[in-house]
């Protein structure tokens, strides 16, 4: 036997240097579920854009032919609005079966747990990189203002997600002990695009009215959007502060609930 | 050398869950009636489970189905946490608990390399270099850049298992894998973990076979619900005891 004293190299890492060795499985999981998807259309993901697409010719029709709207540039303001809806909407119910549906994986091996629904939403971001280049194409066109604030937008974006993955991460715990909470989230997520801003101004809301819708989290993300990306300005620090406020909360529950299931998740998957 | 493993009193409750409601209509429907509430028991699957692999030592783990050898091998891996007592492993374990986890059939064998090696936590840059001999080993030739879709069994063992061992763990608990595939596969795979042992990889096997574990194996142990009911070693090689704690009933 030799008598080496040396820590062999795959000394297994603790702490957050941990999570960073299994970078690679991240990128790999990404990579599959995207090939998976479009797997021998090349071009094939030029359907993910038919959706929001489609969804936003439909709403520029009703609102400014069924509905009037008194809102200049209105269609940007729309698609600045769907787009990042389209981002909540599509990472949340994709991920919330992304736990259950990994159970293959889990049961077999170790690896940190929070890789997979992180993974899930790293996969729905990664379609909507190609979905927000169109609005970088017709940024101009659709009457969009270049300004030093859009600098700010990576920010803003950086803190949305970050409020999501707190969701995300909640929503997929909670998913493996109550097995229909997709089918019920994607009712939400369908009334939560009418009890956000994204067709209407707020401001035009009856003051009740208005009080309520502001209580969803989402406006304040949309009025972040809507004024670097719509109106050209700062937005006001107040909504950034209590988007912020927000993101800590669902970042705390789900970082919490999820540490708290991960160790015996298995067993009950 | 620090021991490869060390088990310490290890005990595993499962919590059976009869009738578990899994969504919100049973849920909501256990309220009023009782005979559609979940049930919940109890059950001891390992209890006070203590021994020790020394570095390039390989154990065999006996047992009749049920006896709680997988449940062992998944609490050495990490992938369960035991109720009691704790598990030390030094080195970089790789559970073969199922061949090829994580494979897709949709990608090609190449790329599943990738994904099932980095479940092992290896970075790509790292496989990489690794892939050649991994093709080699398991015999597939151009093959490897069709969807495993088209791989018929044997295939995707072949390479499932030329992952996990050109990964080079110091530690490889296998479970029962080598009791799938024909003949000349299974030999195969033993050739490599001999080669793999002579070269300093600790082992714990499970296994049905004890003519297996008797060719492999310095030690074994035996299962039987959940307690060691028999140890001993085979080699005449005894200068270190691995079974401490828990007397042998039988
Ligand atoms: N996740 C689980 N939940 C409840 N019981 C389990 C679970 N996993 C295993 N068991 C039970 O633990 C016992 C031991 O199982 P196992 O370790 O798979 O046995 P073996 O591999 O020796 O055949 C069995 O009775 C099995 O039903
Ligand atoms: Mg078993």
């Amino acid at each position: 036997m030799q008598t080496s004293t040396i820590v062999p190299p795959s000394h297994p890492a603790t702490g957050l240097a941990r999570y960073w060795q299994y970078r690679d499985l991240v990128r790999n999981l990404v990579i599959k579920d995207l090939k998976v998807r479009y797997q021998g259309a090349a071009l094939g993901f030029l359907w993910s854009l038919g959706n929001p697409l489609a969804l936003i010719l439909l709403y520029d029709f009703v609102f400014t032919h069924v509905f009037r709207s008194d809102l200049p540039h209105y269609i940007l303001y729309l698609v600045v609005g769907v787009l990042h809806y389209n981002l909540f909407s599509q990472s949340v119910s994709q991920s919330c079966e992304s736990l259950t549906s990994a159970s293959g994986l889990i049961q077999k091996i170790y690896f940190p747990r929070i890789l997979v629904p992180t993974a899930s939403l790293l996969f729905t971001l990664a379609l909507w990189i190609i979905a927000i280049l169109i609005l970088v194409v017709l940024y101009p066109f659709l009457g969009g203002i270049y300004h030093w604030g859009l600098l700010l937008y990576p920010l803003a974006l950086g803190l949305y997600i970050a409020f999501i993955w707190g969701i995300v991460l909640t929503f997929s715990v909670l998913q493996v002990e109550l097995r229909d909470l997709k089918h019920l989230v994607e009712i939400a997520l369908m009334f939560g695009f009418w009890f956000t801003p994204i067709g209407y101004d707020i401001n035009v809301l009856k003051p009740a009215t208005r009080e309520i819708i502001a209580l969803n989290p989402l406006t304040q993300f949309m009025d972040l959007f809507h004024a670097l990306l719509y109106a050209g300005t700062l937005p006001a620090l107040s909504h950034v502060l209590i988007a912020t406020g927000w993101t800590i909360a669902t970042l705390t529950i789900g970082m919490v609930l999820f540490h708290r299931k991960a160790r015996h998740l298995v067993e009950d998957l | 050398m620090p021991p490869a493993i060390i088990v310490e009193h290890v005990s595993k409750e499962f919590i059976l869950r009869h009738n578990r409601a899994m969504g919100l209509k049973t849920r909501f429907l256990a309220l009023f009636h009782q005979s559609k509430r979940e049930r919940r028991e109890r059950f001891l699957a390992l209890d006070d489970i203590s021994f020790t692999v020394e570095q390039g030592e390989a154990l065999g783990l006996l047992g009749h189905n049920g006896s709680g050898k997988s449940t062992l091998l998944q609490i050495i891996a990490g992938i369960l946490q035991p109720s009691a007592g704790r598990v030390i492993a030094n080195g970089r374990v790789a559970p073969l608990i199922q061949l090829g986890v994580g494979f897709n059939p949709e990608l090609t064998g190449y790329e599943n390399i990738f994904l099932n090696a980095s479940l092992y936590g290896f970075l790509n840059k790292d496989i990489k270099k690794r892939t050649k001999d991994i093709i080699e080993f398991s015999e597939l030739g151009h093959f490897i850049d069709t969807p495993l879709k088209h791989y018929s069994s044997g295939m995707q063992m072949r390479l499932g298992f030329a992952v996990a061992v050109y990964l080079q763990p110091d530690i490889l608990l296998a479970d029962e894998i080598l009791a799938v595939g024909d003949q000349a596969f299974q030999d195969k795979c033993l050739a490599k973990i001999s080669e793999m042992r002579e070269n300093g990889m600790s082992l714990v096997l499970v296994s049905h076979s004890q003519k297996q574990v008797e060719t492999f194996c310095d030690y074994f142990v035996r299962l039987d619900h959940g307690i060691i009911t028999e140890h001993g070693c085979f080699s005449n090689k005894s200068d270190s005891l691995i079974i401490a704690a828990t007397e042998s009933a039988t």
